[in-house]
């Protein structure tokens, strides 16, 4: 008997009159001691049916069908009462968002222990005695101090490790992981998941894990199966997905997920051309204590004396972890925010001196494409409006004829049908959007283009679609781009030249081969290591 | 001589309506709108509300049109009414009632004087011998008033039926449809209600009358215009205030937000009834220092309601100033505002075009909810005797007057019946909608997590 | 201990907003001149009474700027530098009619915290209990019905409230003196209705507050932690969703504790319980400008004092908070 047995298990979304099915017959075994992998893209209902195994879903979703067999047992036919006796006890569960998925105003050490207390009956000094070794186990340090602490003191990654140590503590039998390095950086994504992998071979447990990341998956898996849109597509072995995959759509997703490999990387630029932008000396800092009266007693350095130079043509990438200062380096050199020393030239004008009127017509020629494709448009305006925007700011286009017209050429430049000339962003998907705020920046005519993670809220079929409608504009229209980004993967497909940032300063920069290659600096050479590959 | 007359509340009531039309027209193309608005609509107590909110606008909007004949002023409220407005009783008489509220000294056909109630001079004045005949004609007319109710519904309906396109045949699908049930029960209700009223106040006082005679339902359906045009009008004067303030100040920060955080703190830490009674009082001092530049009382109670609907929205726009200082710190570092920023766009159209439309909802929700608080807080100020002229129409003098009504034998409970179910139709739809608005425009509390009972 | 300094710091510019709001509202608008004839009867008076009037009340003085006086009494020899300087060291002077506010104010304060004190802590609790019920059950049919009837009790105006109140239960069922007050046990009895009339009118709009600040903590991801440990509703609710709830809860009483003195000004009046509620709606309806004048500072200053008891409680409470960043 598998420790876990999923049959037919279907997931219903919405409103009682007009219900979709976001997970359609999901039929899948968990083995005691082994490690089974769900990958999909976002929607395809892997964490919906993580979330149903532990009848826990969201109010809108509902179990419709099916049986969830816990060592026989069927879950969904238990009493509430028996089924809390479950959560905790046999089935430990790892959330995604470690930020948010931790009470805030609770000691960490009650929250493990609290576990302890509902299902091992432990209480006192017995109790705390346990929480320190569950804190140890899942490393961290100094855990006799750190369990009186509050969940706002302790990093991302720490956090984590609280939650895995919550999900331990019950020993439960099987553990679930809903995607839960995806918010982490590379390095302590690889920390986890070693911490998950060998926890779960010591425990003998089995584990559920859940992941929109092949590479992850690859690094974790015994068994691996493929979602799309609801269902199961294919089920097999670590050896048979990633070396005899059957399924098209398994073959596509490992086609499309981006790795790092020397041919994929576009040389350098052959001709030195000339420097499109020169930057020297910045620094931003933000303040962080404030004394009596608002006076600025300590300060925060996020960019510390960086020097960058993008020529005409090139794309530039900027690699780093979180709080490594790329983003914040991204809106200065845009003068979007405050920058405290230094100087940009751009295309022969020095931008920092530039006055308010003339700094408005000089954006014209440096534009920047976001992050999140929701919130990166004014949902209250039609795509016709948003893509006018900038011409109407800079007095180009001409007539509303000749700006409409304009409109529906970057419509079909970027990839979308001239007909969503008046449609508005929430009937896009993501990638759309994307494409949208692409036109909306190209609409202005930009030498340069700053791009802050454009890819990482898609889909990796959809960030292949992206990247290579990125690299068909720079052909076609001599564009320079700023690539900001954490992922190396994406880093190895798109940038001629690599500027690893970490903690505000640049450690290390040159061509991509070199870079991700042939890395001389110590960080640079650990955050290649951290990466998970697909092979 | 027939002249068109238009007082200061009229015309800031009639503008004020005109602006809520004017937004719905712009917005008319506006598909996400467009739907959330038939969202709002298709909740069962968000379209009840709308309903009824509607009728009162219509009431107050009725009253809001007048004309001057020979030297008197009246409404065409009061034209449509005028049965109701000119059956004068002498004192308090109860609803339904054919004899007075109190003995009175009655000369005898015999000419010995007797101590009886007398007969109303308009209550059931139809009827030969009330007490015996009045059952069954309140009956009758009441029937008639239904079947009239009815013949509306079936004109309502048929007409929404043309619109939608649908056979005559399905008539009566609308009525089986669950998500529209509330609402044609609603609109029936309000048929039904103008039916008896059409049939039945005429000829009888059907919420009695109050001390000096007049017909309680007259003066519920004046002070309609009261409490809205209070309503209304003050929160027109509110909004500007709030968004020209708040709006800004979270956007640019620095010494304009200082600025406004200090406006705002120093006017919300004076207590609001202070405030707003301290500068009313002032206000009425003014006034009274004016009282000759009015030409009729009509004009001068009207300037005092103008006064309190200054004062309540010169006082009241703390609160949306401060929820819409908040939106905008969140906005402005949206991407949208950012990339806005990025493609030189002045800070002015930012703030018209991004910030404004995306805190629209904000203001809409909480002028709804605020607008239901001013007509609740009429009541209390005119109590505290700071609050409309006594010589108008408002539910707030009606309940003022019901204290002492209530403490006579018998007791005097159909003023206090009357104000009460006036208000409460009003502020219950207006908040009603206003949540039924937040759920279709501010969907953040849904889908909470719990474990699914299976 | 910093942020104690600046917090009082920053109440005294707001301070002064208030006395040069309440001073145009007072002395602007309407001159002294004016507010003389008004209480002193508005014809039948002698230039000589209102300048009387004026002097005694120290009224005589030019509004903002004194040319006529030396050195700073350009500047204090004034109604308005006058009128702040008493306030600021909590002198409120005498009122328009020649008592001692300061004496009546302290007078009247026992009687407004013997309503509002049981009022608080019996609304507290009862709409804890049930927004927290409702919380719970949200999505069937009488947390629907328990919401309407919280909005239509939000829609009936407090005076109904009170006047319903004292017809039914003092004059038909005669279980309560119908108004009035006596010092010591004796008033219980009169306080038993003011205290459930307020209490009732209060209670749609906070148990729908209550309800929605439970739903907001309901939805969010650590309640899901919680149940994904196993612990039964009753832990998840005490434990977690409670605890978070309260946070948001205590912003909104604590800011309304110092208010607590100045009491109910409609409750008071209709009940006719001298305290300082019933104090204010008298001084306006006798038109008192000097009493309005005191109750507004003061309640400018508890409600300032209100809003640095918030932060401090905040920061006791809630342990990602820290004062010096405030």
């Amino acid at each position: 008997m598998s420790l876990l047995e999923i049959q037919d298990l279907i997931i219903e979304v919405g409103r009682a009159g007009a219900p979709a099915q976001v997970v359609a017959g999901l039929n899948l075994c968990v083995e005691r001691g082994s490690t089974t992998v769900l990958v999909g893209e976002s929607g395809s209902g892997k964490s919906m049916s993580a979330l149903g195994i532990v009848r826990l879903l969201p109010r809108a979703a509902r179990i419709k069908g099916g049986a969830v067999l816990l060592e026989g047992q069927d879950l969904l036919r238990i009493s509430e009462a028996a089924m809390c006796d479950v959560r905790g006890a046999r089935i430990g569960f790892v959330f995604q968002e470690p930020q948010d998925a931790l009470n805030p105003v609770m000691r960490v050490g009650d929250q493990i222990g609290e576990v302890l207390t509902r299902h091992r009956g432990l209480r006192g000094l017995a109790r705390r005695t346990r929480v320190v070794e569950l804190l140890e186990a899942v490393g961290i340090p100094e855990a006799g101090q750190r369990l009186n602490g509050y969940p706002h003191q302790f990093s991302g990654g720490m956090k984590q490790r609280v939650m895995l140590a919550i999900a331990l503590a019950g020993e439960p039998d099987l553990l679930i992981a809903d995607a839960p390095t995806t918010a982490l950086d590379v390095s302590t994504q690889a920390q986890i998941l070693t911490l998950l992998r060998s926890e779960q071979q010591q425990r003998g447990m089995g584990m559920l894990f859940i992941t929109h990341d092949l590479a992850v998956a690859h690094q974790v898996a015994d068994t691996l199966a493929v979602m799309q849109a609801g269902r199961l597509v294919e089920i097999g072995s670590h050896a048979d997905i990633f070396e005899r995959p059957t399924h098209p759509y398994t073959q596509h997703l490992l086609r499309v997920s981006p790795r790092i490999q020397p041919d994929l990387a576009p040389p350098p630029l052959p001709v030195e051309a000339e420097p499109l932008l020169i930057a020297r000396g910045l620094c931003v800092r933000f303040p962080g204590r404030r004394g009596l009266f608002g006076r600025i007693i300590t300060q925060v350095t996020a960019v510390d004396n960086v020097d960058l130079i993008v020529h005409g043509g090139e794309t530039v990438a900027i690699v780093g972890e979180s709080g490594s200062g790329k983003t914040t380096l991204g809106r200065g050199l845009l003068r979007l925010l405050q920058v405290d020393a230094g100087s940009v030239n751009f295309g022969g004008r020095e931008f920092f001196e530039l006055d308010r009127k003339a700094l408005r017509q000089a954006r014209r020629d440096i534009q920047v494409v976001f992050q999140d494709p929701f919130s990166s448009m004014n949902p209250r305006l039609t795509v016709r409006e948003i893509i006018e925007e900038g011409m109407t700011a800079q007095g180009l286009g001409g007539s509303r004829q000749g700006r409409e017209q304009r409109v529906a050429r970057l419509l079909e430049q970027v990839g979308l049908e001239a007909a969503s000339i008046a449609r508005f962003p929430h009937e896009f998907s993501g990638g759309q959007r994307q494409r949208i705020c692409i036109a909306r920046a190209l609409a202005v005519e930009p030498k340069l283009l700053v791009c802050d993670e454009p890819t990482s809220a898609l889909d990796v079929s959809v960030q292949a679609q992206i990247l290579t409608l990125l690299r068909t504009l720079q052909q076609e229209m001599g564009l320079a781009y700023l690539f900001i980004t954490h992922n190396l993967g994406v880093v190895a497909q798109i940038a001629h030249r690599v500027v690893v940032m970490h903690q505000g300063r640049i450690v290390e920069s040159g061509p991509t081969q070199t870079v991700l290659f042939k890395p001389t600096h110590p960080y640079t050479q650990s955050l290649l290591a951290a990466v998970p590959r697909l092979p | 001589m027939v002249k068109p007359v238009l007082l200061p509340t009229d015309v800031a009531f009639l503008s004020s309506l005109l602006l809520v039309g004017l937004y719905f027209w712009a917005v008319r193309r506006d598909l996400l709108m467009r739907e959330r608005w038939r969202t709002v609509l298709a909740t069962p107590t968000g379209g009840a509300a709308a309903l009824i909110l509607c009728l009162y606008v219509a009431v107050a909007g009725l009253d809001c049109l007048r004309v001057e004949i020979n030297g008197e002023t009246k409404s065409l409220l009061d034209y449509l009414v005028s049965p109701l407005r000119e059956h004068v009783e002498t004192t308090y008489s109860a609803p339904f009632a054919a004899y007075g509220y109190a003995r009175e000294v009655i000369p005898g056909a015999s000419g010995a004087a007797r101590q009886d109630y007398p007969r109303l001079r308009y209550g059931a004045r139809h009827l030969a011998q009330p007490s015996r005949q009045m059952h069954a004609d309140v009956l009758r007319r009441g029937m008639a008033g239904a079947g009239l109710g009815l013949l509306f519904l079936g004109g309502l309906l048929a007409l929404v039926n043309r619109l939608r396109g649908r056979p005559l045949a399905g008539m009566f699908t609308p009525l089986t449809e669950s998500t529209w049930r509330l609402q044609w029960l609603t609109a029936a209700s309000i048929c039904l209600a103008l039916g008896w009223v059409i049939c039945l106040a005429p000829y009888y006082h059907v919420l009695g009358t109050d001390k000096v005679g007049n017909d309680v339902l007259y003066l519920t359906l004046k002070s309609i215009r009261t409490g809205l045009v209070l309503g209304v009008v003050s929160s027109f004067i509110t909004l500007p205030l709030a968004v020209i303030f708040g709006i800004p100040a979270g956007y640019f920060g620095g010494w304009i937000d200082d600025l406004v955080q200090y406006l705002y703190t120093t006017f919300s830490s004076v207590p609001g009834v202070l405030l707003i009674a301290s500068a009313a009082l002032s206000l009425d001092l003014l006034l009274q220092q004016h009282a000759s530049a009015f030409p009729s009382l009509l004009a001068r109670a009207d300037m005092k309601l103008l006064a309190l609907c200054l004062v309540l929205g010169l006082t009241g726009w703390t609160g949306l100033c401060r929820l819409l200082r908040a939106d905008v710190m969140k906005l402005r570092v949206a991407e949208f505002v950012t990339a806005a920023r990025a493609l030189g766009t002045p800070p002015l159209k930012i703030l018209l075009q991004h910030l404004l439309p995306n805190t629209f909802h904000l203001i809409l929700i909480t002028t709804v909810l605020d607008f239901s608080g001013l007509v609740l807080a009429e009541a209390v100020l005119t109590y505290v005797d700071i609050g409309v002229d006594p010589s108008m129409e408002s539910w707030g003098n009606m309940i003022n007057g019901a204290r002492l009504e209530l403490a006579r034998e018998p007791a005097v409970w159909w003023s206090l019946l009357a104000a009460f179910c006036g208000m409460l139709g009003l502020v219950l739809a207006a908040n009603l909608f206003a949540d039924a608005m937040r759920d279709a425009f501010d969907p953040k509390l849904r889908g909470a997590t719990s474990p699914s009972s299976s | 201990m910093t942020y104690l300094i600046r917090r009082i710091l920053y109440a005294v510019p707001i301070l002064l907003g208030v006395n040069v709001i309440t001073f145009v509202l007072f002395f602007v608008v309407n001159s002294p001149d004016n507010m003389a004839r008004m209480h002193l009867g508005q014809r039948y008076v002698t230039e000589q009474a209102i300048e009387n009037w004026k002097h005694v009340h120290g009224y005589d003085l030019p509004r903002l700027w004194n040319p006529e006086a030396a050195g700073t009494g350009h500047v204090t020899r004034t109604i308005f530098y006058q009128n702040s300087v008493r306030l600021f060291m909590l002198d409120f002077g005498r009122s328009d009619g020649g008592r001692d506010i300061g004496f009546d104010i302290r007078q009247r304060m026992v009687p407004s915290l013997s309503i509002a004190v049981p009022v608080l802590i019996i609304e507290l609790f009862l709409s804890v209990a049930f927004g927290l019920a409702v919380a719970l059950l949200r999505g069937s049919y009488l947390d629907r019905w328990i919401t309407l009837l919280c909005v239509a009790g939000m829609s009936i105006s407090s005076l109904f409230f009170i006047i319903a109140g004292q017809y039914l239960v003092a004059r038909v069922w005669r279980l309560a003196p119908i108004s009035g007050y006596a010092g010591g046990l004796e008033s219980v009895k009169f306080l038993v209705l003011p205290v459930f009339v307020q209490v009732i009118s209060g209670l749609g709009a906070n148990v729908r507050w209550n309800r929605t600040v439970f739903l907001e903590e309901v939805s969010r991801d650590y309640v899901r932690t919680a149940w994904a440990k196993g612990l039964t509703e009753s832990g998840v609710l005490s434990r977690h969703i409670l605890r978070n709830a309260l946070l948001p809860l205590l912003t909104t009483i604590v800011v309304t504790l110092p208010g607590l003195f100045l009491g109910s000004l409609i409750t008071e009046s209709f009940f006719a319980i001298p305290g300082l509620g019933s104090y204010t709606i008298d001084a306006i309806q006798s038109q008192d400008f000097a009493i309005v004048r005191a109750m507004v500072f003061l309640g400018s200053l508890l409600y300032i004092v209100g809003l640095m008891l918030t932060d401090i409680s905040y920061a006791w409470a809630d342990p990602r908070v820290r004062l010096a960043e405030t």
